[in-house]
């Protein structure tokens, strides 16, 4: 473990690392120590390009790029002094030549590395007479992404992702000298399922994604940490909020989890959190059997009536409850809670099943199928086929899950039922058997805790307030049990409080409450990761 | 019957004969003997010695010990090994090369079968500049014959040495000339030079430990073995000796190929054996080893041409391209030709020499027309010294250089257009 000095300050770095490396494995690179960079990236291989992470190694004449220097035991490193600050301004002189300056109109604005280094190390004048290159504006290089090849400064980060993180290798540089620009390879468009972070890794704005470009200047964006829900690799994201609403998701660093990066369908996926179908108003079927909107407090009251009833009559072997891997740890911990007190054993999660690419994208297509198992809940493949059977009166249903071919693959079969509850964020085709339907929410809206395919608790937070009544499962299904008076129970719920006894009572999630995993997430007690 | 060179010595002395080109008739001059007697009767080790004590310096330009970069090459290492012999001549007024392919390539063969023994390479890839169709087919031409009387191949001369030479013609691109532009372009990659360490030894053609030398750095070493150390120490300087073949160009009586000993001195090449500018005219600056290498003022003609005297004169050898400009150059014209030229063959990777040599070009020709100011050649100066020595290659000190040595020598050139708002050698050569 050679032992380095940057600035008077001592680190250590793992056998084989380079000074960047180092500083970010110590986790201070841009913090302590301040090495202005655009080539390097810590996921992609090293191009030693762009020359701006230039520093003075003593014993070594020549600057030498941070990025390439090998950490040897006894380097002494400085980053502060006259001599790198006037190659770093030589740097950033020269990518100014025949950078645009279009910021006032640049979507980067504001999040652009150029911006942020020309700060501290531009020149106040551009001592460049010369006419700028003129180049595209506007090339589609894919069905998501849009190239201004003017601002391009040409670390070439976009061509290594392509070629070493989805292998697809789309990009490449053409032409020469001055004259370089990105193309994609005849006939071949930017066109992968993780084509949009190369706008992330792009320092300027050169590379946008179609998505978001105009849609609002990124400082009016509040970045809320939360994780991307669509498969059980649960991608650490920032959600992008203003007015309300969410505007993108960005992947936030989690070595555990996706590195750098996101797949293109679960950035897109941030959709569905404003999106037209959102479960709006409770409703609960008449007596004619045509759905009405009544309050929350009616809805549950309804629900409570029908499941009261039932019970009487048959008592709670009849009821099933069908939880989803949608649904966060807290919400299963209550939802568990629940159908104990109800007095019934027949319980199972439905998890929609995609494929897996071998790269961040798992099997599962929902967010928390680990925590429902961890919980106790096993596949509801058999209950399904018991619910096909008639051998189940009564469905408590969290999301909509239970409609994959996997399990009953449409709701026909639960039009029989005496008694059908869905507690859903989403309009489904349950809408059309339900009884009674209440708006939850989603993700985005509450804290809470989703336990990835690792066996890794992670944890969101509220960036948005839906616009209508909806509530986490778990507090609608504390009412219900209150309305059922069931005993030693509270209509109370609050997530972190339940995340608090979740981990009190289950020794797997010991330690593993929202507060104390932290934003990057805690493994399961005996988890891999 | 060759007219050049005009002047020849060990390398040269046959290239004006036809058979010499033919494996029989180099072989009637002594050709191959030093070849058979290395992988016969010596140890590899003992070759590296012999040229390393011999104190051959490189010919592609650098000038860097031979046997030094032999010796490079790792010790118990299982992966397979190549020698590339950099052929790719693209240094502007540089043709030695050329020659030394189209007339003597059996020469610079024998040197490879020497250095491949020496360094223990499987294989050598010779890389040809496109543009060297016929120089190419001269090489090809060799190897058929030397495969055919088992000098390549399995157990070469029966030693059982086992070496193949295949030749890779380039696409044209100066960038390919530098050695690891040119391993990336042989691997079929776009030619941009890879970030050092690993070097070439450790990490070359297709991952392999290579040696990479220029035709004329091979060509010298049959010589080497055949008549020693000693003699080959007798020419040339103390600190470079042997012979190169100066590439003579630009305003002279006899423009050619001299091969001449190390340490001669720039005057008597220009003006004894090229025969001096014609028409009575004076020389103005000399380019003393290709476009890259700063020039020479017409009062300093008198240096040795030897790194360890160029260098004092904050020039060098380079590949021995001598280009004269008499006086009715305009040196603002020459930076234009010379700042296109680096423009256009920059590969484009790292930022300084990307952008550097672009501004550099622009702000020559505006000064050409007459549009620049006083501060445009202090701006010339200080961008030439932000592209040197910060990048991947010396692409970008090559570029920097002949700028700074043009506003070295001849500022007042600059700052006359400066001053007029026009070129004031109306007898220059155009653009």
């Amino acid at each position: 473990m050679p032992r380095f000095s940057v600035d008077g300050v001592e680190y250590e770095a793992a056998e084989g690392r380079t000074l960047l490396q180092a500083l970010d494995d110590a986790g201070v690179l841009m913090g302590d120590v301040e090495i202005p960079h655009y080539c390097w990236h810590p996921k992609l291989s090293i191009d030693g390009s762009c020359r701006l992470c230039q520093v003075e190694v003593e014993g070594i004449p020549k600057l030498q790029i941070a990025c390439d220097t090998p950490v040897r035991e006894g380097m002494v490193v400085h980053t502060k002094n006259e001599r790198v600050r006037e190659a770093r301004e030589g740097v950033m002189e020269l990518l100014l030549v025949n950078h645009p300056l279009d910021c006032p109109i640049c979507d980067q604005a504001g999040e652009c590395k150029l911006q942020d280094y020309a700060y501290d190390y531009g020149l106040s004048e551009s001592r460049s007479r010369e006419p700028r290159r003129a180049l595209q504006k506007n090339v589609e290089l894919g069905p998501e992404i849009v190239f201004d090849q003017e601002r391009c400064i040409l670390c070439r980060r976009c061509v290594r992702f392509c070629r070493e993180v989805p292998e697809t290798g789309e990009l490449c540089v053409t032409s020469r000298g001055d004259r370089s620009t990105i193309e994609t390879f005849p006939e071949t468009p930017l066109d992968n399922d993780y084509s949009m972070n190369v706008a992330d890794i792009c320092p300027v704005g050169a590379l946008t994604t179609r998505d978001f470009r105009f849609k609002i200047r990124s400082w009016f964006l509040e970045e809320v940490e939360g994780i991307c829900t669509g498969c059980a690799k649960g991608c650490n994201v920032y959600l992008g909020a203003a007015h309300n609403k969410v505007y993108r998701y960005t992947p936030r660093r989690n070595d555990e989890v996706n590195e750098t990066w996101i797949c293109d369908p679960g950035r897109l996926s941030y959709k569905r959190i404003g999106s037209a179908d959102r479960l709006q108003q409770p409703l609960v079927r008449g007596e004619l059997g045509v759905p009405e909107v009544v309050s929350v407090d009616a809805a549950i009251e309804a629900a409570a009536a029908r499941l009261r009833s039932l019970v009487e009559r048959k008592g709670p072997g009849v009821v099933a409850g069908i939880a989803s891997g949608h649904s966060s740890n807290e919400d299963l911990f209550t939802f568990s809670r629940f159908l104990e007190a109800l007095g019934t054993r027949n319980a199972g999660v439905a998890l929609p099943r995609g494929e897996a690419d071998g790269l961040l994208r798992e099997e599962e297509q929902a967010a928390n199928g680990a925590g429902a198992r961890a919980l106790g809940f096993q596949d509801a493949a058999t209950l399904a086929e018991r619910i096909r059977s008639g051998g189940v009166d009564a469905v408590v249903c969290l999301g909509h899950d239970l409609l994959d071919p996997r399990y009953l693959g449409d709701s026909e079969v639960l039009a029989s039922l005496d008694t059908v509850i869905v507690l859903d964020s989403h309009v489904s085709p349950l809408e059309r058997v339900a009884h009674v339907l209440l708006p939850s929410r989603v993700a985005a809206e509450k804290y809470a805790t989703f336990t990835n395919a690792g066996g890794r608790v992670q944890r969101v937070s509220p960036a948005v307030e839906p616009g209508f009544d909806a509530y986490p499962e778990g507090a609608l299904l504390a009412r219900l049990g209150a309305a059922l008076g069931f005993a030693d129970w509270s209509a109370a719920w609050e997530a972190r409080d339940v995340s608090r006894e979740l981990a009190a009572a289950h020794p797997r999630f010991a330690g593993c409450d929202w507060d104390s995993v932290g934003s990057a997430g805690a493994p399961l007690a005996g988890a891999e990761s | 019957m060759l007219k050049v060179p005009y002047v020849t010595n060990y390398l040269s002395e046959h290239f004006a004969d036809d058979a010499f080109t033919t494996l029989e008739g180099y072989e009637r001059e002594g050709g191959y003997t030093a070849a058979r007697r290395a992988i016969h009767e010596m140890e590899p080790a003992a070759v590296i010695e012999l040229i390393k004590d011999s104190g051959l310096q490189g010919r592609g330009g650098a000038g860097f010990s031979t046997g030094l970069k032999w010796s490079f090459m790792p010790d118990d290492d299982e992966r397979p090994r190549y020698l590339v012999c950099n052929a790719d001549e693209s240094e502007p007024g540089s043709f030695k090369d050329r020659i030394l392919l189209e007339r003597g390539s059996h020469q610079m063969l024998e040197g490879i079968l020497i250095a491949a023994y020496a360094v223990g390479a499987e294989k050598t890839f010779v890389y040809v500049r496109g543009e060297y169709a016929y120089p190419a087919d001269c090489l090809e031409r060799a190897l058929r014959e030397a495969r055919a009387k088992g000098y390549l191949g399995e157990n070469v001369m029966g030693s059982g040495f086992s070496h193949e030479v295949v030749v890779t013609r380039g696409a044209g691109a100066y960038i390919c000339g530098e050695e690891t532009g040119l391993l990336e372009s042989l691997e079929g990659k776009k030619g941009q030079p890879r970030k050092k360490p690993p070097f070439p030894a450790q990490y070359g053609a297709f991952g392999m430990p290579t040696t990479v030398n220029n035709v004329e750095t091979f060509s010298h070493v049959p010589h080497i073995l055949r008549r020693g150390v000693d003699w080959f120490k007798g020419i040339g300087t103390e600190k470079s000796p042997g012979t190169t073949l100066f590439g003579i160009s630009g305003h002279v009586a006899r423009p050619g190929l001299f091969e001449l000993p190390l340490g001669t001195p720039l005057s008597e090449i220009v003006f004894e054996h090229a025969g001096g500018v014609p028409g009575g005219r004076k020389v103005k600056g000399v380019i003393p080893g290709g476009m890259s290498m700063p020039i020479l003022p017409a009062g300093e003609l008198d240096v040795p041409m030897a790194n360890e005297f160029l260098r004092e004169r904050k020039t060098m050898l380079g590949t021995g391209g001598v280009m004269v400009m008499d006086e009715t150059t305009c040196m603002v014209r020459a930076a234009c030709v010379i700042t296109y030229f680096f423009r256009d063959e920059s590969c484009g990777q790292c930022t300084q020499c990307r952008e550097g040599t672009g501004w550099m070009e622009k702000m020559v020709r505006r000064i050409e027309r007459g549009g620049g100011e006083e501060r445009d050649l202090d701006i010339l100066l200080d961008v030439a010294g932000k592209m040197e020595g910060h990048t991947i290659c010396a692409f970008s000190d090559a570029a920097a250089w002949p700028v700074q040595g043009l506003l070295r020598h001849f500022r007042e050139d600059f700052e006359r257009h400066v001053h007029d708002g026009k070129c004031p050698f109306p007898a220059s050569f155009e653009l």
